[in-house]
This record gives C-alpha cells, structure tokens and sequence, in this order.
C-alpha cells in the first residue's frame, strides 16, 4: 500500500525544543518512504496547528498522519479529533512521544536526545504505513449508576444524578448515612451543623423516587465493565421492623446489658448493642450490633419492634457507572505518640469535636473541668522521613516525656485541620467559661477566606506558638500535671511551657484502612495512598478503570465544599458515561484467528479481565473474545503456543517494522 | 450605539472564558445543551493560557490549556463572543432569563483574517503589549498572542492614528474600521457566572516601590518570563538586561494585609512562587533565590511534597515580613525585613524582586443583575449562598458560580467547581 503520510513535530514551546533538534529531526525523516509532508510547530496541539493539519490532510489527501510531541496521555484524544474532522478515520494517526520520553529524559545529552526522537519517528511512520481504519465498538450502557459511600460526597452525588433522571443505587456500609460530616457538630465556616446538613440531603433523597438507598451494605464482588456493572451487594438486617414504635425502642436500648466502644463518638463512651448514634439519625431508627449482641432477649422482652429472625440478603446492582466516595479516616496516633493513650488527658481532634458537642454547660473531661487546652498541629500529617526527627521519652513514676516522632509516611499535609481546630477553639471559647487556648502549630494553613477564623481567633487571644521543623513540641508529665514544652520560632527560640489540662492532637486525615473496595475495583493509589485520578487538570474525577469515577476525601484531604465540588463533578461524569444509552470504546482489542486456534486454554487463564471464551466454531473448539471486556491488554499474546491472537493496531507485522525502524542506523 | 441586533436562546449563558467558564460550557456542551460563552477579553483562555508550567505537577500551561481551548471553540453546541460584554440580565420567571450582549467592534472580520500578522508588521504605532504585562511593546493592530483563540488580529482603536497601513497590507481585505458594535438578545435557561479573579495592584503599596523601581515586578510578569512564549526568550532584569542572580519573593503582597483593605489570603501565590523558584534554579542554575513569607501554605494534594522538593532544591526559606524596599544606584535592591526566627530587623540585598501579589475580586458582577440581586461577599466575590451543600449556588436560582469568580482558588479547584456549577445548571434545567 503506497500510504501519503504526514508528519508533525512538535517544539511544544521549548519544552522539547530545547533538548531536541527538532529541524534535524524533520531533515531525517521527510524523506522516508510514504512521507508526503513533514513540519515543525511552536505547540502541536495549538488551535491554529490543529486547523493546519485538517487543511494539511484535506488539501493533500493525507492517508495517515504522525505526530511527535508529548505523551499521548495528554493529547491522544486531541490529535484523534484533528483526524476525525478532516475526514480521516483516527487510527490512521500514531503518536511519538519525544518530550516525556526524549527531551524531558534526556536534557544532559542533545545529541542523542535527537537521535532517539529520530528514531522513534521513523517507527511511528513505519507503524502508520501498516495501520487500519477501524470503527468504535458500541456497546449499549444502562443508565443507572451505583453511589458508594453515604458520606456528604456520595448524598451530594445521588441527589444530582436523580436530578437529572439517572436512576442511583446508593449504597452505605453503615447502618446510618451521612458518614464523617454527620460526627461533626458545628462546621467551618457557616457554623451550620453536621446533623442539620444530613437531615436536609437525607429528606432530599427520601423525596427522590429514583434513589435507591442501601444501608449496612457492603459491595462483596464486582463484575462486568463500563456501561455494564453487575455488584453483588451484601445487606445486613437492622433486626428490627421499620415501622417501630421509638418509645419502646428507647426502653429496649435502656434494657440491653451489652456496653461497647462507641466509636461514633471515637471511643470515649460506650453504646449498647443496640443503637443509634444520636437521636432522629437517618434512616430513623436504631439497629443491632449483631456482633456484640449476646442474644440475650433483654430488648425483646420490651419492644415488640425487634425481629431477629431478619436474614442477611445479597442484593445484585446494575449499573452503567460506579461513583466512589467511600471518604476517610481520622489519623490514629500510635499509642504514646504525644502521650496518646499514654495520659488520660490527651485526646484526638475527631474526639474533641465530639466532646464539646457532648458537654452542655461546662467543658469537662473525665470528670475533671478543662481550663487550658493545648492543641498539637500537623498530627500524622506533614511527616518526615524516619530518623529526621528527634523522638524523646523516658518514663519514670513522677516524670514521664512522650514520644514526639514526627517520622512517617504522610508527608501531605490534611488540609482541613488548621481551620477545623480553629473554628473549634473559638466556638470552645464562646461557649464555655474561662477557657485558654494555646496553638501549638507548624505554620498556620487557613487559605483563603478561612484566615478570617484565624483573625477572630487571635482577636479573642488564643496563642499562637509555632515549632522548628524537626523540633516538634514535647508532652511531659509531672506530678500529675501535663505541660507541652515547645521551642518556639514566633520568640526566637524561647523555650515555653504550658500548663495544659486537655491535650488536643490535631490529627490528619488518611485513607480509608478497610480498603477492600479498592482491590474489588482494582483502582489506582498516588504516593499518598489515597484513590488516584487520572490527571489533577484534565481528568480529575475519572480513574483508569473505565466507569469508575472517585471524589471526595477517598481521593485527598478535602474539606465540604471541595468534596462536594468535586462529587458534582463526578456525577457529571458519571452520567456522560450512561445518559445516552451507549458507549462507544476502542477497537484496540485481541484477535483470535480461528484457523490457527487449536484451543488450549492457555489465553484464557493469562487474561486478566475473564474476557476469553471457549466457543464452538465450525464443529472446532476455539478461543473467543468478549468485545467489551477486552482491554487490549496484549497478556494473551505471549502465552499463544501457536501464535494465532494478535492485537489490532499492534500487530505483530507492526511491532517488527517499528523494531526494524529502531534499529536503522542514521546518519 | 449596535448597528445590528441578533436574537438567539441557548440553555446556558457562561460569562467569562478562563479555564473555569471553558470547563463548565464544555460539560454542559458535552451533555447535550447548548451553550452561549461570553468573554470580556479577545481571547478566551482566562490567566491559565498565559501560565508558565502550573504546580504542583510542572505541567506546561500552555499545553493544557490550548486543547481545551480548542475543544471548545470548535464544540458545535457552544457559541463563543469574544470582545463581548454582558451589559443587564433580567430574570423573567423560572428557566427564563433574558440577557442583552454587547460585542464590541475588533474593526477585523474574524472570519476572513487568516492570521498572517502581515497588519502587524504594517503597523507603525508601538504601545505597551497588555499580554506580556507591559515588559514589551506591541502594535495597534495585532494578534493578541501566538496562542490567543480566535488568533486572529485586532485593532486596538484607542491607540490607532488610522494611517491605514494595515488596510493596505492585509491580503484579505478583512480589515473595516466601519465595523460597529453588534448587540445580542438572547433568552436562557440557566447562567453561570465564571468571571474569575483580579490581580491586587501593587501600586497601592508604595514602600514596595513598584512601579518605580524597575527590577520589582509583580509575579504575573515573572509567569510571562518564565513562559515558553516568553518576551525575551530568557529571564532578565527589565531595569538593564542583567541576568538577576539573587532573586526575592515577597509573599502575601497585598494579601492578609488589612491595611489594604484584604485580610483574607489568596490561597495560590505561596504554590505558585514556589513553582517559579524551582524554575528559576532550572533557567538560572547559578541564582539564589529566597523567599519571604509569613506562613507556607502547601495545602493542596501533592502540595507539600512539592514545597519539600524546593527545598531540596535550595531555595531559600525565610520566615519574615517586608518591610520596605530600597534602590541602589546599580538597580539592585534593599529588603528591610523582620526576620523571625531570629525577631531582628535585617536588611538583604537581591538583584530582582518578584511581589506575590495576590488574588481580589472582579468588580464587574456587581452589574450583571439589577442592584442586590446577586450577593456578593464582603470582598465583592459572588457569594456562595449554600457553601456548604451546594457550593455553586448564588442568591438567584438559576445562577451559578464557577472558578475564582467565588473567592481565590488554584486550577484544579477551579475545575472542579466549574464541574459543579455545570452540574447544577444541568439538574436545574432539566428538573424545569
Ligand atoms: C475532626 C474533623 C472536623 C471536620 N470539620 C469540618 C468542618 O467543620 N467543615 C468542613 O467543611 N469540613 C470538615 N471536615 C472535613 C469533612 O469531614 C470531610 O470533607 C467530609 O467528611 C468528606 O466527605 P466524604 O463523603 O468524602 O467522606 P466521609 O464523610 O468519610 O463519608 C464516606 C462514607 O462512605 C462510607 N463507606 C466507606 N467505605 C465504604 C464501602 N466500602 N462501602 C460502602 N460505604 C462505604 C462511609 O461509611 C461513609 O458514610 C472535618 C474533618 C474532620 C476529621
Ligand atoms: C502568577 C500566577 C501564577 C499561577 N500559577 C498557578 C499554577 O501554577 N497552578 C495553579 O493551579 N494555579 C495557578 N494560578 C491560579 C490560576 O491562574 C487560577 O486558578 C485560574 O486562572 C482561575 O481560573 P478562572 O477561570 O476562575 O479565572 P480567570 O483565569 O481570571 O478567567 C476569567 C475569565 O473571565 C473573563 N471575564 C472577566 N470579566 C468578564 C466579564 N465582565 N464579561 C465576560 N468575561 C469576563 C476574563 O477575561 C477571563 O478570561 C496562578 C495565578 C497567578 C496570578
Ligand atoms: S492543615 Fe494545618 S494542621 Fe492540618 S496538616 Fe496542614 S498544616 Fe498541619
Ligand atoms: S490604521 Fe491603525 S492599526 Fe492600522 S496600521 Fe495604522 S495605526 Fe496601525
Ligand atoms: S487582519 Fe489581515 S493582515 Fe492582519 S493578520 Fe488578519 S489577515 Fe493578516
Ligand atoms: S497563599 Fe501564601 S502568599 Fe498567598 S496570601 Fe496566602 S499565605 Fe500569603
């Protein structure tokens, strides 16, 4: 085939210019074979050079195109597009990647950094000369999408996709909805409460006859692809009828013996087995802990509401698209770290949003009135290597000094904490008599409109005192009294101590530890273990398993607002994969040649998707792939013992000509 | 006053075309909707376009910018006016707002210009270039940029002596200096307001001596050295020419300050100095560059991290507050500053002052609507009426708010409330 191709190397403004002699690399190669036009551009992916190109290919009647320019990661779809509007069918363009792969890899030697974008031109041209039109491959997409997490991200979420008359299965692995938000009482920075913001998102999905809700449910297996998710859901029963009588419910939770950890309120009280985490919590009404409840009949004997015959279901979802919002974790300080479980006076920041939502007229802590609150900055957050930091503690009866390792894995900072214990500390002080606050910070974070808070707080006095990098703020504990000690950047250095009668450690926030979800959809993580989007900028609530989109805190510290922004962004993308009833997807996919194929099972257990089939075919047994599944992920290819699969677009004909280009000596 | 007048409906008006108001047409475009995009500029692609590489991830502004750029001035379902200003909208009912539109003359006919710049060249008229943040001169008739969408010229007709050089150089006659303003009428169902942010002025702050020390400049300027599209094609002093080697930033300029009237802090200018001190150490190896804060805030995803890599990088981090600074005869210059860590007053000599300055309000949606319609914050951003629940949310149903439209943000946060106001544009005309 004589193909007329056209070439387009890119400057990207410098970026590869700089390190790639980019006219040299047009010299090389506008005279290979089949090279009908060969340019350089300033920025390849620019309005006007794309114009060029449509006007280029038209004008000529190019039959394949090659740019060279940065990663396709980035600009694949664009270059696609520019191939589509001039009429030519878009796998007829291959891309070169010399800036990630050339300029940017090799800045410290020109020479060979323009050999090497030389050389991978001339296979990128090779490869067109050989490539096929090719149509999408449609498949229908249902248009539904299942929600999991009932946090703020995920409520905010199912209300919008509703909205806009897309069917939701939102599904909560707890009993009650609303996840961390509904644990906070007053909130940043509109002093409305947790409760209040859940009450109102719950009665909006009640009103939505187009919400499914989900509680106690636990997605438990995961099959299927984009456009067409099948989730096996296990639902727990509540163990008690939905149309109950409250009062007696109350009495029944009067009535069980069974006393546990209740860590709605992060463990600093006790709930029964039977429960809700406060009163009027949605869905309305309580449950029982099933693995606590020792069957002791107690509650029956004065509810008739409680049925324990309620059996444990598995519901199957079908849905075309699967939003994550499956949020955070409160950092957990190791025991010792700054005194955690080590003194009883010190707590997490989770706990002390939980303890002033608890105190009514006076700030007491275990019995004892709180006066002077000292809160530590940056707790599981902002960490440094091991060994950085200095890390003290010696324990003796009468004088104990904490840990204060500031070494760990997080190094991102939370994001949210400087302005939560902040807002914290003022309402502390508005609402209780007599108290001092004492900041014991690493640089105060409040962004943007928050520093107001800071402002308020430093007008009502609170202290502020800042520590060195790596000289963190030690807690001691002396005669019964716990002071922090501090060197402190804001006077120079001056050694200060607190008294202090409640420790506050302002913790971070970090992902969430059951992260079973994230392997059941095998989704990505970044550096920092949260959920990873494909591109901060350009893709940043869609993920590289097709159909899955992620946002709120499972993706980064975030506070309401930014989970909320990036949960209607995700519902936004979430229905352009379903709205329209199909899906198109890439034709870049394995291909059984039948006449090869002597069926040996081999391909099927090499694939990683389950997309190969044993069909019968003219009376022979052979391989078949399952179009939508396969993901081109060539593991098939290889295992082949008589080489009868191939990859549409990288065939092995195309691999060998690119590898023979790679080889070609230049002159 | 418009010598024509054009009638259209859309679903949605978005005002201002930066990344914000370009994201939220392109989703609700994407969806099915047709979209108006109104810019005030000739350009759409907002600050973002004229960005170095962005943090925290290095990427080259331009190259993210322009295929969205694109994406959107080819959509079939979007209608983009640039050079245009929205001047009343009237909210009639539920789903029904009408809107007037100006599109002032660019005296070129955007269809017919090829961009060959030939007008340009014509033109004998130098002025200050507005893009290049008056480090260089431009004509009177010229493309904005080299990356501008539309690229096509424009006469700026303030500064025009209508010689008519250009006229004659123009090979498709596109040139029409009787060209007037058109107005448009249309009738919409949902508006969103992403008129993004304005820089702080660092006029205001006379002992920074901006504006009459020439090697102080404002980091939007620093952004267009560092550019790859950049006025001189390398980093150097506008005072002589000099390569600086002991640079400066002054964080918070004209944030946190009451006494310029904004306590609040603009939430980018800690990152985004960040990012050009570890590109400076790349364009310079052999300058020092320091920087003075108050506070770093590196809040964001990968933000920290990337404050980490600075340092590593050896740059400079002093906590301190400026106080003034002076000029030496050679044009370098004298930080007075307290330092903190040490709680002396110190003074530092550099070459080269970047002032951070930070992110204030845009007066202009004070306009859009009739008097206290739209509420606006105490600093005159749209307020966020449902932060909370629904951050896009404005006092006037129908009406969102995307971008730093709302209060200072970074890129992608932008984007992602851009997301959200499209999302609750979408919600809202569907529900009816
Ligand atoms: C101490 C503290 C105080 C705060 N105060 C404020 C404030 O005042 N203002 C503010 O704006 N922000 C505040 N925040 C931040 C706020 O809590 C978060 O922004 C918000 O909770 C994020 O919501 P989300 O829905 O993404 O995650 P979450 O709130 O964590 O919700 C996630 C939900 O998903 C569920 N889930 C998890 N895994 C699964 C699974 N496998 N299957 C099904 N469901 C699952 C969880 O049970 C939960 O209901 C505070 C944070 C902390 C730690
Ligand atoms: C020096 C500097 C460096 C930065 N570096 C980074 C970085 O590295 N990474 C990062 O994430 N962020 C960075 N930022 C922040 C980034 O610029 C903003 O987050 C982003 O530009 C906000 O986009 P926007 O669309 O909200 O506003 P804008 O970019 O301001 O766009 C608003 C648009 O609306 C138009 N407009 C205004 N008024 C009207 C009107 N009345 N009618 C019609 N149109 C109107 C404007 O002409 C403009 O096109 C930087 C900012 C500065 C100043
Ligand atoms: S927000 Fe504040 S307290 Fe939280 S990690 Fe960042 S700097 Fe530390
Ligand atoms: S007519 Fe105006 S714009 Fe044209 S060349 Fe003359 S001065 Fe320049
Ligand atoms: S106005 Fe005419 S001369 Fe100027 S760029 Fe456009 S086509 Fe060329
Ligand atoms: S982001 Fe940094 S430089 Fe900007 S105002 Fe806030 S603290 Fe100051």
């Amino acid at each position: 085939m004589n193909r007329k191709l056209g070439v387009y190397i890119c400057h990207c403004g410098g970026n590869i210019s700089d390190y790639v002699d980019v006219e040299k690399v047009k010299a090389a190669v506008e005279h290979d074979e089949g090279v009908f036009l060969a340019r350089t551009t300033m920025f390849a992916c620019s309005d006007a050079t794309q114009k060029e190109m449509v006007e280029d290919i038209n004008a000529n009647q190019l039959d394949g195109i090659v740019v060279a320019s940065c990663s396709p990661k980035l600009h694949l779809t664009t270059f696609r597009a520019v191939a589509e509007r001039a009429g030519l069918n878009k796998y007829n363009y291959v891309h070169a990647n010399i800036r990630e792969q050339v300029s940017w890899a090799h800045s410290d030697n020109k020479t060979g950094a323009t050999e090497k974008a030389i050389h991978l031109v001339k296979s990128a041209i090779a490869r067109v000369r050989l490539a096929e039109s090719l149509d999408p491959i449609t498949i229908p997409s249902r248009k539904a999408v299942a929600v999991i997490g009932a946090g703020i991200s995920g409520m905010r979420a199912a209300i919008e996709l509703a909205d806009m008359g897309c069917p939701v299965t939102l599904i909560e692995r707890e009993h009650f909805v609303g996840g961390r938000v509904a644990q906070w009482d007053l909130l940043f920075t509109t002093d409305q409460t947790g409760k209040e913001l859940v009450t109102r998102l719950y009665d909006d999905i009640a009103k939505r006859s187009n919400i499914r809700l989900l509680t106690g449910a636990e997605v438990i297996e995961n099959t299927g692809n984009i456009g067409d998710f099948t989730l096996k859901v296990k639902v727990t029963p509540r163990y008690i009828n939905e149309r109950c009588d409250e009062g007696n419910l109350q009495r029944a939770i009067d009535a069980c013996p069974v006393e546990v950890p209740d860590d709605f309120n992060f463990n600093i009280t006790t709930r029964k087995a039977i429960y809700h985490n406060f009163p009027s919590e949605y869905p309305q009404y309580p449950v029982i802990d099933i693995k606590n409840c020792t069957r002791c009949g107690e509650c029956e004997k004065v509810c008739g509401s409680i049925d324990f015959s309620q059996q444990e279901k598995t519901v199957e979802v079908k849905a075309g698209s699967v939003l994550m919002a499956t949020g955070f974790d409160p950092y957990n300080p190791s025991e010792g770290e700054f005194g955690y479980l080590q003194f009883d006076n010190v707590v997490t920041l989770p706990q002390f949003k939980r303890i002033i939502d608890m105190c009514e007229e006076k700030l007491t802590f275990r019995g004892k009135d709180i006066h002077n609150i000292a809160y530590i900055y940056c707790v599981g957050s902002r960490q440094v290597e091991a060994g950085a930091s200095s890390a003290g503690g010696s324990a003796t009866d009468r004088y104990e000094e904490a840990s204060r390792d500031i070494s760990g894995e997080n190094r991102y900072c939370s994001r949210y904490c400087c302005t939560s214990v902040i807002h914290s500390a003022i309402e502390t002080k508005k609402r209780f008599r007599a108290v001092n606050n004492y900041h014991f910070t690493r640089g105060i974070r409040t962004y943007g409109k928050q520093e107001l808070l800071y402002n308020e707080s430093l007008k009502m006095g609170d202290i502020y005192l800042q520590s060195y990098e790596n000289d963190p703020p030690s807690v001691i504990r002396e005669n019964g009294k716990t002071t922090v000690r501090i060197n402190d950047i804001m006077t120079a250095g001056k050694e200060i101590s607190v008294n202090a009668d409640l420790i506050v450690l302002v913790t971070g926030m970090v992902p969430r530890s059951d992260n079973r979800i994230a392997s059941l959809f095998k989704l990505p993580k970044g550096r920092d273990n949260f959920f990873n989007e494909i591109h901060m900028k350009l893709r940043p609530v869609e993920t590289v398993i097709d159909g899955v989109t992620i946002c709120g805190a499972c993706q980064g510290p975030k506070n309401i607002t930014e989970s909320v922004n990036s949960s209607l962004s995700a519902a936004t993308k979430s229905f352009s994969y379903v709205s329209k009833g199909e899906l198109e997807l890439e034709p870049i996919i394995a291909r059984v040649d039948a006449a090869l194929c002597t069926w040996c099972g081999k391909c099927m257990e090499a694939c990683p998707f389950d997309a190969v089939k044993k069909v019968v075919d003219g009376g022979k047994e052979i391989a078949a792939i399952n179009n939508s599944v396969c993901k081109g992920c060539g593991m098939c290819l290889p295992v082949c013992p008589v080489n009868a699969i191939d990859l549409v677009a990288y065939s092995d004909q195309e691999m060998e000509t690119m590898i023979n280009a790679l080889a070609e000596d230049i002159k | 006053m418009a010598e024509k007048i054009f009638k259209d409906s859309f679903d949605a008006l978005v005002i201002g075309g930066g990344i914000a108001g370009g994201e939220a047409a392109l989703n609700l475009a994407n969806n099915g909707f047709r979209v108006i995009l109104v810019e005030k500029d000739l350009s759409i692609g907002g600050k973002m376009i004229h960005l170095s590489k962005v943090f925290p991830t290095l990427d080259c502004s331009a190259c993210i910018t322009t295929p969205k750029v694109s994406e959107i001035s080819r959509h079939p379902s979007i209608t983009i006016l640039t050079g245009s200003e929205v001047k009343k909208i009237v909210k009639r009912g539920k789903n029904d707002f009408e809107a007037m539109v100006i599109k002032h003359p660019r005296y070129v006919r955007e269809e017919d210009c090829t961009g060959c710049q030939l007008c340009e060249q014509a033109c004998p008229v130098v002025v200050n270039d507005q893009y290049q943040y008056d480090m260089v001169g431009r004509k009177a008739a010229y493309i904005p940029f080299s990356i501008a969408s539309p690229r096509v010229a424009a006469i700026d007709i303030e500064n025009c002596t209508l010689c008519g050089a250009c006229e004659k150089a123009c090979p498709t006659k596109c040139i029409d200096f009787t060209q007037e303003a058109t107005e448009y009428q249309l009738s919409l169902r949902s508006v969103i307001i992403a008129t993004g942010f304005n820089l702080f002025d660092p006029l205001k702050i006379e002992r920074f001596g901006y504006g009459k020390m020439k090697n102080v400049i404002t980091s939007m300027q620093m952004e267009r050295l560092l550019a790859p599209t950049r006025p001189y094609n390398t980093v150097l002093r506008p005072g002589d020419g000099k390569m600086p080697c002991r640079l400066a930033y002054v964080l918070c300029t004209g944030s946190r300050d009451i006494t310029v009237g904004n306590p609040i802090c603009s939430q980018i200018c800690c990152m985004y100095s960040i990012k050009q001190a570890q590109l400076l150490m790349g364009a310079l190896p052999m300058a020092d560059v320091t920087i003075y804060y108050i506070n770093i805030r590196s809040f964001g995803k990968g933000f920290e991290e990337f404050y980490d890599q600075a340092k590593g990088m050896g740059v400079n981090f002093v906590k301190g507050k400026i106080g003034m600074i002076s000029e030496k005869e050679d044009g370098d210059l004298i930080l007075r500053y307290e330092d903190i860590n040490d709680n002396v007053v110190k003074e530092a000599s550099h070459d080269m002052v970047i002032l951070s300055v930070g992110v204030v309000s845009n007066p202009d949606n004070a306009a859009f609507f009739d008097s206290g319609q739209l509420r606006l914050d105490p600093f005159e951003f749209v307020c966020q009426t449902d932060l909370l629940a629904s951050p896009a949310r404005t006092s006037i149903g129908g009406v969102f708010v995307a971008g730093t439209a709302s209060g200072p943000m970074d890129i992608p946060d932008s984007i992602l409330s851009a997301g959200a106001a499209s999302s609750e544009a979408m919600s809202y005309i569907i529900r009816k």
